[in-house]
């Protein structure tokens, strides 16, 4: 809301400087945001035009003024609407406009001018450069142009939260400073109702909606532009004058913050209002010229044949007032707060009417506005009001009380509070006391404060009025056994990332949406998991929820690729969504609507080691990858996972793998399916992995049981054997457990495997180092060599393995 | 006698002194300790000493002898030194040649930051709930006092997800969930209703997350992190608000970091409040970030609606509470003085492996 400095002091006399009042009404919740300065150079100023003479053959006439400063001064004007004896602004020699320009004595086709008479855009008074800005002829020649305007003026931005619609005017804000700062606010006085029938009818078909509907009638007005000062308020405001009868609507709006609507009586068909529900089909045209087609949701106000306004929103074309307009029903009603807000919602029509309407009008403040608004269109465009007023009030709003206790409000405020003060603030704000003692009191509320309903609401008065800062700080205590400690999954949590950072993973942070043809070129072929859409994404880059955090991080690994990086590890831990019930939350009250599981995933493509004179020009691979993860189980304390060849779209089919951890796959981890790389712009090299992570840290033990060390030395053998290329590590190494009948087998490290001659083709030799020990004695070489021969017997027998010597 | 000892100690010191290798050093021992040297010369002469001097002879005699061996060695083990220094010399390192890289990996900022927040939180007692992302309306708005039509609404705008590709309402969810809308959270807020629905009082929950709203511009990205604190139990005040506010920022940003509370409005909150610090670059002598003031708006405070604890089943009367819920992408670049929201979510590798 943009309040006018100059304008709020009228309504709360104050010696305050305007720093001040900025820093008071922020400290008490109706925060200045921001400030405008408004003014115009002080040596613009009203001149009279003495005679003005065209120049042959030019556009220009030259014209002798007086500026009221003494002898006529010769100005040459390009303008074309004045005569000799109009008043227009006058730019003096020096002077600099608002567009930055200079005005410097000049010779125009060798004639001298000494000064500029200025358009309404010239002066930044709007956009009329037809001509110049004609001021009224009783203006005194030398009057300042800035004091025609009512300026210098500071325009403070307000932030006016949804709870106040009471402090969306100049009143508003002033009863609230003179609450502040202990002055009193001073409402514009009106004149009483005075009594007579009205020749237009008024009837509320819907009493829910619009609980009261004055009007007035206003004969004879002469439709016209605004005094100077006006059309500046309003200006200053945001609001663009249009004529006399229509700004002084605006004006009270600003001033009362209650929006009035101004109909041409002679085009309301019977001369009659109706307030009804639109009916299906209904059109409007509005005041912007949309046609709009109307539903029966919609309030409208309609006259004897059709629709002629959006309730509360905005007027319609057919009953405008217009320049000819001379009789005027002038309305000033209140509409319910959430029927406005879905039209205005429906039709995209936010307003100055709808906005104050959808926070809440006050039921008295629209009685005040209307014969506010009735004698100022008087004061402007003349004719006379006729007496008496309809006022349909079909559902009054019952006056609000609320019991408020001193001690509440010391307990919820945490510092004491005497009752003295509290009466003290509500009094200021308006309230009156019904009922009670000291202990407790009860008050009434003034209707314009309809947020005031409960005891808290009061108990917040009176903390904005005195101050938050006058708030002590007080730690809570905790209780005892209260100290929240790591839970286990956020401890293997940040173990995790802790691996990965040390692995040299980075970590990025991806939108939870992204495209959905992102997500169906992770899935070539049939059976991808269903999405999830956003109805209205900002755009469709970001239409779909995730089923896999890989769309982003493939992403991220093209955007960095093409920015010239050339090794990537990357990793992302967040939720992907599925439709489908969440199994941690499936039932009952506070079930999920969808799937949420976390995920880790992390992607690699580059070389194995960072790019240095002493390293090898190596590429990460599949085992690259399947250390890393091992790693990290180990770090979460996990035990060893088994790995299968895959069958994950998304993956190579044969260069991935699933991870199995106690049988169950959680997991999969490879090489991008090749169709996928050219999907995302990545190399066919890329790797990837994604985990389930709500399953592994459940799993997780960071916190391990410790043992001693061995106490007897063990033995160490190498073992070579040749065996088909086909048979899996994973099988050799059980064959080779399974030979250790004695348990003596304390580590098996696979250090060779090697293809090629002598070894022939189609076999692969295998080379694996032996740890052995018994945990109670120095093992003999005997018995190690006995191991050996019974691993070597098992690996012939069940693989046809060749021991090679 | 025992001048011509002495001398030869002398001697043989002098010697030894300008021996440059090993030979030198072999002639000398021989010079003066072989079978034929210099010292068993001199020895040879005892004989002719009276028999009450050799024994002093015979003593001094000892102690050349170890002087010119300790002589001899010395120089032997210098001359070692010398030797195994020259080896050593042969190969140099160019030790201004670079270290080796290693791989290190970086953590993204704001999951820095929501990790030390948690931290905090933790030494103030608070556990983390949990809640969805996708959430009911009734839990995002009208839990938190904003029925449809609610011009609080406005203050979030809202992502809405498209109803026929969600699963089907979940067995027992009130009647009321299977007409609601569903959303993407606007705030972690949801989080607060669902936990007091969940456990009676005393409750001192975080929530940590992500939340949506259809805004993108320099400072808004669709999608963001907030920090929701929720502390309910019988006998908090407004002053356990700023004390665990203060507490809180001061562990996050220094202990030189003061608040201030300005009033303002939040539906679920009352009263509620702006809360700002003093600005951690300028130390709150004001900049151009700050517009001068000194002061930042970071979060939205209150003292939890009372509507919405009987809302959930508890009485207000009975029980009082604080809530905050705090952006950590705003902290995070206030922490590490960024002025541009959007790169934290573009994740180029030359900004990510910057922190």
């Amino acid at each position: 809301m943009k309040i006018s400095l100059k304008w709020l002091r009228e309504l709360c006399p104050t010696d305050l400087s305007e720093d001040a009042i900025a820093a008071r009404l922020t400290a008490a919740g109706l925060e200045v945001e921001g400030r405008e300065k408004r003014s115009l150079a002080t040596d613009v100023v009203a001149a009279r035009v003495v005679s003005r003479t065209k120049v042959e053959g030019t556009h220009l006439s030259v014209c002798q003024v007086d500026d009221g400063a003494g002898d006529p001064l010769q100005i040459v004007c390009g303008a074309d609407n004045y005569d000799a004896g109009d008043v227009v602004p006058l730019a003096r020699v020096g002077a600099v406009l608002p567009d930055g320009k200079r005005i410097e004595k000049a010779k125009l086709r060798g004639i001298d001018s000494s000064g500029m008479l200025c358009s309404g855009r010239e002066l930044g008074l709007g956009d009329d450069h037809a001509g110049l800005l004609i001021l009224p002829r009783e203006t005194k020649p030398g009057t300042r142009i800035e004091d025609l305007l009512g300026l210098p003026d500071t325009v403070f931005e307000v932030n006016v939260t949804p709870n106040r619609p009471d402090a969306l005017s100049h009143l508003g804000i002033a009863r609230d400073l003179a609450a502040i700062i202990g002055a009193t606010a001073k409402a514009p006085q009106t004149s009483p109702l005075d009594s007579g029938v009205l020749p237009a009818q008024v009837e509320i078909e819907d009493a829910v909606r619009c609980p009261r509907y004055l009007a007035r009638v206003i004969e004879g007005v002469r439709s016209g532009p605004s005094p100077l000062w006006l059309q500046e308020r309003l200006r200053s405001c945001g609001v663009r004058p249009i004529s006399n009868l229509v700004d002084a609507t605006n004006l009270v709006l600003l001033e009362l913050g209650h929006p009035l609507h101004a109909f041409d009586l002679d085009k309301l068909a019977g001369a009659r209002v109706i307030v009804r529900r639109a009916r299906e089909g209904e059109t409007l045209v509005t005041l912007d010229g949309k046609e709009r087609k109307l539903m029966p949701d919609d309030l409208v106000i309609a006259d004897g044949e059709r629709a002629v306004a959006l309730a509360g929103v905005m007027g319609g074309q057919t009953s405008e007032v217009t320049a000819g307009t001379v009789r005027i029903l002038l309305e000033s009603a209140v509409f319910e707060q959430a029927g406005v807000r879905r039209t205005a919602k429906r039709h995209a029509l936010h307003t100055e009417a709808s906005h104050r309407f959808e926070r809440g009008a006050d039921e008295a403040t629209a009685l005040v506005a209307l014969q506010r608004c009735a004698e100022l269109i008087v004061q402007l465009g003349g004719g006379t009001i006729l007496p008496g007023a309809i006022d349909r009030y079909p559902s009054p709003r019952p006056p609000a009380h609320v019991w408020v206790r001193p001690l509440r409000v010391s307990a919820i405020l945490g510092t004491p509070v005497t009752a003295k003060e509290v009466d003290q603030r509500l009094l200021a704000l308006g309230l009156s006391p019904v009922d009670g003692n000291d202990a407790r009191r009860l008050w009434a509320v003034p209707g314009f404060r309809r947020d005031l309903t409960r005891e808290i609401d009061c108990i917040e008065e009176v903390a904005r009025l005195r101050g938050l800062d006058t708030i002590p700080i007080e730690v809570p205590k905790a209780g005892i056994g209260e100290t929240a400690a790591r839970s286990p999954v956020q401890a293997a949590t940040a173990a995790a990332r802790a691996a990965l950072s040390a692995r040299g993973f980075d970590e990025v942070l991806n939108y939870s949406f992204v495209a959905e043809r992102d997500l169906a070129a992770l899935w070539p072929g049939e059976g991808a998991p269903e999405v999830i859409r956003v109805a209205n994404p900002l755009t469709v880059e970001q239409g779909a929820m995730r089923w896999s955090l890989l769309a982003g991080l493939l992403r991220n690994v093209g955007y960095n690729l093409s920015r010239g990086a050339q090794d990537l590890r990357l990793y992302e831990l967040g939720r992907v969504y599925l439709r489908k019930a969440e199994p941690r939350h499936a039932a009952g009250p506070l079930a999920w609507p969808a799937s949420e599981p976390r995920r880790l995933a992390l992607a690699a493509v580059g070389q194995r080691s960072p790019k240095s004179w002493g390293a090898k020009d190596e590429p990460v691979d599949y085992f690259d990858l399947k250390g890393a993860l091992e790693d990290l189980l180990e770090t979460m304390g996990l035990p060893p996972a088994r790995f299968e060849l895959a069958s994950s779209a998304t993956l190579h089919p044969s260069s991935s793998s699933a991870l199995f951890l106690d049988g169950v796959m959680l997991g999969t981890l490879g090489q991008v399916h090749p169709l996928v790389a050219k999907a995302f712009d990545v190399p066919a090299t890329t790797l990837v992995a994604e985990l389930d992570w709500d399953a592994l840290t459940s799993r997780a033990q960071i916190v391990r049981q410790l043992h001693g060390v061995p106490r007897f030395p063990g033995v160490g053998r190498d073992l070579a054997f040749v065996v088909d290329d086909a048979v899996p590590a994973a099988r050799m190494l059980a064959e080779i457990r399974a030979a250790d009948a004695k348990g003596l087998l304390e580590q098996v490290a696979l250090f060779d495997v090697y293809k090629g001659n002598p070894v022939p083709a189609g076999k692969k030799s295998i080379a694996y180092r032996l740890s052995l020990r018994a945990p109670d004695r120095t093992l003999t070489d005997v018995e190690a060599d006995a191991l050996c021969k019974a691993v070597e017997a098992r690996l012939t027998q069940e693989l046809g393995a060749e021991i090679r010597r | 006698m025992i001048d011509e000892l002495n001398a030869l100690l002398a001697q043989a010191q002098a010697e030894l002194l300008s021996a440059h290798d090993e030979a030198q050093v072999e002639a000398a021992r021989i010079k003066f300790l072989g079978k034929k040297g210099a010292l068993s010369g001199v020895l040879r002469g005892m004989g002719k000493l009276a028999a009450e001097e050799r024994p002093r002879v015979g003593e001094i005699a000892n102690s050349v002898k170890a002087g010119i061996e300790a002589l001899l060695d010395r120089a032997q083990a210098a001359l070692e030194g010398r030797a195994l220094l020259a080896d050593l010399s042969r190969e140099k390192l160019d030790v201004t040649l670079p270290g080796r890289p290693q791989r290190r990996g970086h953590r993204h900022a704001v999951s820095q930051a929501m990790e030390d927040i948690v931290e905090i939180f933790a030494r103030l007692g608070f556990h983390v709930a949990d809640g969805p992302e996708i959430e009911w309306d009734l839990y995002n708005f009208e839990k938190l006092g904003m029925p449809p039509d609610h011009p609080a609404r406005d203050m979030q705008d809202t992502f809405y997800l498209d109803e026929s590709t969600l699963p089907p309402p979940p067995p027992g969810s009130p009647p009321t969930l299977r007409t609601q809308q569903t959303v993407l959270r606007t705030h972690t807020s949801p989080v607060q209703a669902r936990t007091m629905l969940g456990q009676p009082p005393p409750v001192r929950i975080i929530c940590p997350g992500k939340v949506y709203r259809c805004d993108s511009d320099v400072t808004h990205t669709p999608m963001f992190h907030q920090v929701e604190c929720l502390h309910v139990e019988e006998g908090l005040s407004m002053a356990h608000l700023r004390g665990t506010l203060d507490a809180f920022v001061k562990a996050f940003f220094g202990p030189g970091i003061k608040t201030r509370l300005r009033p303002s409005y939040f539906p679920f909150t009352e009263p509620s409040a702006e809360v700002d610090i003093s600005h951690p670059l300028c130390g709150g002598r004001g900049c151009r970030i700050c517009k001068e003031t000194g002061w930042l708006e970071v979060l939205g405070a209150g003292m939890v609606n009372p509507d919405v604890l009987a809302g959930v089943g508890y009485d207000p009367e009975r029980v009082t509470g604080y809530a905050f819920g705090v952006g950590i992408d705003r902290l995070a670049m206030l922490r590490h003085g960024l002025d541009d929201l959007r790169l934290l979510f573009e994740n180029d590798v030359r900004f990510l492996q910057q922190l």
